[in-house]
């Protein structure tokens, strides 16, 4: 159901629907070592999307350099979105294209922010579940993977944080200077505006690309 | 099943481990008693997109949450007999004969609910989802929760409809011991935790359904057991008869070392157990509710225990007949004795045993 434009034309003083300023995050709780038998565990709540996050390794990979990278660990991210995840049962299958794109984005974020060359011929596996899907999956999974790789301890060149930003539809009237920012979306708003997350490594890493996510 | 982790324990540590489990009374490495739980983490209500959901850690750090979501469908078949595929429910489990089960025929054609109205999924990492063990183990929850006809026939709406109830149980940590207990804890937790929406009342039989919309009104998929006042039958305001003291089936683990019998086995015990028997227990909704306190024996299945898979094994016939040598201790060969496996459900059934403190205490989570 497209909501009239109007909704999202902000002035000062205008909310969103869940009553936040464009500016305002959702609540955000997080805690570190949640599970004793990973070697690094997350849980991280943003609004109502919840992410468990467990990390495994850095250990000797599964194939045996199978990937071919010798000098430097592989990130192998695996994302589980939950059947309950949603607001209707739904299972998403493990070759589903949009879960693919979210481990590649994650993995290949991390394998710039890590130390891999510390450890060839290594890997080390981020198994992410979604536990509950409210908007900002990619940076909800990011700023969780964060957490448990340093609950694991594996070093990293600076912490890798992540935020989803979008941009309200222009009235028509003007020639778009009345487009407004919103941060980070929930479900909602993700199904009714162009967004971007970004993600960040902070003073020493630089930008680390970002893309649209879950739309 | 499982890909169980052969226990990392030498000859000498396997030997003084049994020796120690099989002295009367028994010295564990925990020096817990013999029926003595390690402590577990647990939370309710913890998904806000869920009709009930669960989270249960275990003290060797393995963690499953369970969320329950169910879903308003339309009957079929409201003529035919509706307890027929009431054991065998789900379709997916082909080739898995379902035993020592015995699902009574719904004796009122059209009021009862159906098991395939239940669907179980349980997913593990790095296991794919139509792997047997995984399709297997939701199977044994699923036809946990089915034996007893009371989670069906708390499904029927009306006539024409019913709720479709999806239990998706996701284990988190790799399966370092048999999953079994905590899969069936969280999913006992979850169901416990569970809230379907009011159904409006003053509508015919074969209307619509329509749901009071206020969360708070919600009634609860198991009702509340009240302690505090003994089972009253007039206060019973559900339209079955049923006491309200039904409860989702719990799976206990339990391993005999000797004439010994332990309970919540940590790594080291079960590397060294003789026998290890997974008992699956309910509370029984057909008792007359003045023994609320009776516990029904659902399934006994006993598992392979991980000392076979050990190098210490004998395994070969021609060591069948070899005496033991002094402080090396080898797996036995066979199977459970019958006392001992008597004496094992009757720890677990008996009123006040085991398994009646195992449900109390799942039941304080809530």
């Amino acid at each position: 159901m497209p909501l009239p434009p109007s909704i999202y034309h902000l002035s000062s003083s205008h909310l969103r629907l869940d009553g936040r300023r464009w500016n305002e995050l959702r609540r955000l709780t997080a805690q570190i070592s949640t599970q004793a038998s990973a070697d690094g565990s997350s849980y991280l709540e943003m609004g109502n999307t919840k992410v468990l996050c467990t990390v495994t390794g850095p250990s000797e990979g599964k194939g045996g350099g199978r990937r071919g990278d010798e000098d430097s660990m592989s990130v192998d991210v695996r994302v589980n979105v939950a059947g309950f995840a949603g607001m209707d049962r739904k299972r998403v299958g493990r070759g589903d294209r949009r879960i693919t794109e979210l481990q590649n984005t994650i993995s290949s974020a991390f394998s710039s922010t890590l130390f891999t060359h510390l450890y060839p011929h290594s890997t080390i596996s981020l198994q992410i579940h979604i536990l509950s899907l409210d908007g900002s999956l990619l940076a909800a999974s990011l700023n969780a993977a964060t957490l448990a790789l340093i609950d694991a301890g594996v070093p990293m060149r600076d912490y890798l944080v992540a935020c989803t930003a979008g941009l309200t539809p222009p009235s028509g009237r003007g020639d778009g200077d009345d487009m407004d920012p919103l941060l980070d979306l929930n479900g909602s708003e993700e199904t009714e505006v162009p967004f971007l997350t970004v993600g960040t490594g902070g003073a020493g890493g630089g930008d680390v690309g970002g893309g649209g996510g879950w739309v | 099943m499982p890909p169980t982790i052969p226990p990392l324990l030498s000859p000498s540590e396997l030997s003084y481990l049994h020796t120690s489990l099989s002295l009367t009374p028994p010295i564990r490495p925990d020096a817990r008693s013999p029926t003595s739980f390690r402590p577990l983490v647990a939370e309710t209500d913890l998904l806000p997109a869920a009709n009930g959901s669960a989270r249960l850690c275990f003290a060797d750090g393995t963690e499953a949450i369970v969320g329950v979501k169910g879903e308003v469908e339309k009957t079929t078949n409201t003529t035919t007999t509706g307890g027929r595929s009431g054991g065998k429910g789900g379709g997916k489990g082909g080739g898995i004969d379902v035993i020592d089960m015995d699902v009574d025929e719904v004796e009122e054609v059209g009021s009862g609910g159906e098991g395939r109205w239940i669907e179980v999924s349980v997913d593990m990492p790095g296991q794919r989802d139509d792997d047997a063990m995984v399709v297997f183990l939701g199977e044994m929850i699923h036809e946990g929760l089915v034996a007893d006809q009371f989670l069906q026939n708390r499904l029927v709406i009306n006539n024409r409809w019913h709720w479709r109830l999806y239990i998706d149980i996701l284990l988190l940590s790799p399966p370092l011991t048999y999953p079994l207990p905590l899969l069936s804890l969280t999913t006992h937790l979850a169901l416990l935790s569970t809230h379907l929406p009011a159904p409006v009342q003053g509508l015919e039989k074969d209307d619509d359904p329509l749901f009071n919309d206020d969360w708070d009104a919600a009634v609860p998929l198991y009702p509340p057991s009240t302690p505090t006042n003994p089972p009253n039958p007039t206060s019973n305001t559900n339209s079955n008869k049923k006491p309200t003291t039904a409860r989702p089936p719990i799976t206990l683990l339990v391993i005999s070392i000797g004439s010994n019998i332990f309970f919540d086995p940590s790594h080291a015990e079960l590397a060294v157990a003789d026998s290890v028997v997974a008992v699956t227990i309910a509370s029984s909704s057909s008792s007359s509710s003045n023994e609320a306190e009776d516990l029904s024996l659902l399934a006994v299945r006993t598992i392979d225990p991980p000392s076979r898979l050990s190098s210490s094994s004998s395994t070969t016939d021609a060591d069948a007949g070899r005496e033991e040598e002094e402080g090396v201790w080898k797996a036995k060969k066979g199977g459970v004795r019958r006392d001992v496996l008597g004496r094992m459900i009757g720890m677990c059934t008996e009123r006040g045993g085991v398994g009646a403190e195992v449900l109390s205490g799942l039941e304080g989570f809530t």
